[in-house]
């Protein structure tokens, strides 16, 4: 993750309600999201950043319960800066 | 928009001047430059110039001190045209541009930190005496951070630097600058304008600017400052060695442990097998060569064999 | 370009300044539209990542010799495919000289520069571009029509007769306007990819290529049995490696996509091209694989869709492309737009010449075409079982068995069936399958 440039936003563009998580028996997200944003917690809700997020949308689409994943693109100018891409 | 001024300092885009000058030195840099951990060469990508954050943090300030003070803003940076889309973007705030053309101002340490400042306070100077000047206290164009100083020095302006907070009095001329101070405490200090005061990206972000005046901004052409006679480059103040290989500090290595006898045995090593000292000499150079390369090869330090890939 | 545009007002506003976006915007300012790009990223091309090749010829007749000003990293003049297991690889070389002349075929770039240049070209042409901006949802009227996006700005609510969605995979104002559900697993694969360092002298040693000359190489079976594939290829000073796997194939399986690429790169056949190569730089992004069938509609009142946006990317296996798809898309969107508006009617019907222009050239014909393409390539037959079969196949007929006699190839190709479970009538439905698909 130290190879690419995130400018970190004040506002998390990614909020997961643990709610709905408890519920959920997959947590797909927590292995699917390439810059492994998620872990589950011991009480069975996701710990969830945003700082390094590639913005991919990995996480909402395989979200199986909706809702739990509120997703929304970072504000304007904030986020990930691939050179590479 | 500029007034189209004809005299010999180009007028800077933007609302034409009312009330104090406040200005925002900026020094836009790659903010995510490469260095080659082999030959520590920097490669930046100018095209990609922007605010760092603490340059953000000054030109908020600068903001917020102008609308107090009802006063105007001018964004000062020197480099390349390249860094035009960075003024625009505090053209688009509200702020008045100027660029200083500067060809070394982002060759990191090398760079003429006095021809800098002097060039900037010549312009600073020729665009009206300024109030209050508000400098980024770090760039990742890995200069010295010298300039705020220096142009204080130049300005004969009083100087608060390395700030966490910076607030104007409305109705005198005086900025409130709280600083960092070792033990988690803090010093608040009163500075009279002129001040040039640089600030760390702390506790403000920059505001966004409306879309019509983003739109409006964008592709305007940034006045250039007149080139100063007599602050010409004379050479940098710091000189750069070539790269070296990196040595490791010594290891500390922990006592041994155990008893009197173990601890005897374990420093003298007396029961571990090793090779016996030997006298090879004198030897005439060639043979002494092949010692030590011998030496190295039986140790697993022979170099590897071939022409590296 | 006809008038300054008002600030609150244009013909057309284009979301995203990605490939799609700057050839819409692109084709509305040379018709002498008012047109706005609005860019989330700093820059375009900040946020956007591909997996391979771009092929430009679709810019041939909006900018001529393209080819002398493009920023391009190599020309691609080879083209592999590469059939692997873990121990194993069969690889389908192509190479011809003629795709390191202009016009040229393929090339390879950073999307940082390519899509900043393209967008330099809308400017160029009259175009605005505001940046760091994000539309975060659409203006409508009482009767559902789109006149207009809002911004994430202060004062950012703008009107435009024509709005362009341009605005990527994700994009959520066609999900708001109703033309695509709000997640999507079953199309959409996870590309990862990373970028590796390696000296220009050592990737021309190392792929057998001239100085400017690239290499593409698409592989199959390199991901642990996940729905996907795995691909490298060559910037001037850097080696992209990454793998290309299907989201639900991903979530079900467990595995992290950064251990797909890791096994990729240990691979025997790949492990000794990359050897001391550095990471520069690693990154992900969704790619809508659901072909022609998955599509959305393409037009609203007021409303287009191009590029990645519309799932306009084609996996088909043989061929994947994605770029040149969006540009001819957005191309087609803005001519079709301006016509629109030059007729006064911009309700879905009046931009129905979109969805035309497309289905006449590439766009839409190669989608239709090859619309069972990637449920084929997905396939778990394709995947796992033909990969062995043909590796297998492959290492015995050049397996020398002395002093046994040499085996008939019907006989390998039974046995190997045998081995891995492949029922021959499958195979030849597959063979008739692939036939049909890539007829």
């Amino acid at each position: 993750m130290a190879t690419v440039e995130f400018r970190v936003g004040a506002r998390a563009h990614i909020v997961v309600d643990s709610d709905v998580c408890r519920s959920c028996t997959t947590k797909a997200c927590v292995s699917a999201c390439p810059a492994n944003l998620f872990a589950p917690t011991s009480d069975g809700g996701i710990l969830f950043n945003y700082e390094q997020c590639f913005e991919c949308g990995t996480c909402y689409m395989v979200c199986n319960s909706e809702g739990a994943i509120e997703w929304t693109y970072p504000d304007g100018g904030q986020g990930v800066v691939f050179r590479h891409g | 928009m500029a007034d189209g001024g004809q005299g010999p300092a180009p007028a800077p885009v933007g609302p034409s001047p009312v009330g104090p000058l406040v200005v925002a030195c900026l020094d836009p840099a790659d903010l995510r430059q490469e260095v080659d951990p082999l030959t520590g060469e920097v490669r930046a990508d100018w095209r990609r110039a922007d605010l760092s954050a603490s340059d953000g943090a000054a030109l908020e300030h600068s903001l917020r001190a102008a609308e107090a003070w009802g006063g105007t803003v001018l964004a000062l940076a020197a480099g390349p045209p390249g860094l035009d889309p960075v003024l625009e973007q505090a053209v688009a705030l509200g702020a008045r541009a100027l660029r200083v053309p500067w060809s070394d101002a982002h060759s990191g340490p090398a760079v003429d930190a006095v021809a800098l400042a002097a060039a900037l306070a010549a312009a600073i100077s020729q665009a009206g005496p300024p109030a209050l000047v508000v400098c980024g206290d770090r760039s990742p164009s890995r200069g010295i951070g010298a300039v705020p100083a220096l142009i204080a020095h130049h300005l004969g302006a009083e100087q608060a630097l390395g700030l966490v907070s910076l607030t104007v009095d409305q109705s005198s001329q005086v900025v409130i600058a709280e600083r960092r101070l070792d033990g988690g405490w803090r010093e608040r200090l009163r500075v009279r304008a002129p001040a040039v005061c640089s600030v760390e990206a702390a506790g403000v972000r920059l505001r966004r600017a409306p879309f019509a005046a983003a739109l409006r901004s964008s592709g305007q052409p940034i006045p250039v400052a007149a080139s100063q006679s007599g602050v010409a480059s004379t050479g940098a103040q710091l000189r750069i060695g070539g790269p070296r290989p990196y040595r490791p500090r010594t290891k500390a290595v922990a006592p041994p442990m155990g008893g009197t006898h173990d601890r005897l045995l374990a420093l003298t090593g007396v029961l571990v097998a090793h090779d016996p000292p030997r006298i090879v000499g004198p030897l005439g150079p060639v043979e002494a060569a092949g010692e030590l390369l011998d030496f190295l090869d039986g140790h697993g330090y022979s170099p590897p064999s071939g022409p590296a890939q | 370009m006809a008038d300054t545009p008002s600030p609150d007002s244009f013909d057309a506003i284009v979301v995203g300044a990605g490939p799609a976006g700057s050839a819409a915007a692109l084709a509305l300012a040379r018709a002498g539209r008012s047109v706005v790009i609005i860019e989330r990223g700093p820059f375009p091309g900040s946020k956007n990542v591909y997996g391979g090749v771009v092929y430009a010829r679709v810019l041939d007749d909006v900018i001529p010799n393209w080819w002398e000003q493009v920023p391009v990293q190599r020309w691609v003049v080879r083209r592999s495919t590469m059939v692997m297991t873990g121990s194993q690889a069969v690889t389908v070389d192509v190479r011809t000289q003629a795709w390191g002349r202009p016009p040229y075929n393929g090339m390879t770039v950073y999307r940082a520069d390519f899509d900043s240049w393209l967008a330099d070209q809308a400017v160029a042409a009259g175009a605005s571009l505001v940046t760091s901006t994000v539309a975060t949802g659409l203006v409508r009227d009482g009767t559902g029509r789109v006149t207009g996006v809002r911004t994430d700005r202060p004062g950012g609510d703008l009107a435009s007769r024509v709005v362009i969605a341009c605005d990527g995979v994700n994009s959520f104002l066609a999900k708001e306007a109703g033309l695509l559900p709000k997640a999507d697993a079953a199309h959409h694969t996870l590309g990862v990819k990373e970028v590796l360092a390696l000296p220009a002298e050592v990737i021309e040693d190392r792929f057998g290529l001239a100085p400017g000359e690239g290499l593409d190489i698409e592989m199959i079976g390199c991901t642990r049995g996940i729905p996907g594939g795995g691909f490298l290829y060559t910037n001037r000073d850097t080696v992209n490696v990454g793998v290309v796997v299907s989201l639900t194939g991903l979530a079900a399986s467990g595995v992290r996509p950064e251990e797909l690429i890791a096994d990729l790169k240990e691979h025997p056949a790949v492990a000794p091209w990359l050897r001391g190569a550095a990471v520069k730089e690693y990154g992900a992004h969704l790619i809508p694989e659901g072909g022609y069938d998955a599509m959305p509609a393409l037009a609203a009142d007021g409303f287009l869709v191009a590029g990645d946006a519309a799932g306009m990317t084609l996996a088909a296996g043989l061929w994947l492309e994605g770029v040149n798809f969006a540009i001819g898309a957005g191309l087609a969107a803005g001519r079709a737009a301006a016509a629109a508006i030059a007729q006064g009617d911009v309700t879905a019907a009046g931009l129905a010449g979109y969805r035309k222009a497309l289905e006449a050239n590439f766009v839409l014909q190669d989608h239709k075409r090859l619309r069972g393409a990637p449920q084929l390539v997905l396939s778990d037959r394709m995947q796992r079982q033909y990969v062995q079969l043909i590796c297998d196949l492959a290492e015995q007929v050049f397996t020398v068995t002395n002093p046994e006699p040499k085996p008939g190839l019907v006989k390998l190709l039974l046995r190997g069936a045998r081995r891995h479970k492949v029922r021959v009538r499958d195979l030849v439905r597959d063979g008739i399958e692939t036939a049909k698909v890539f007829r």
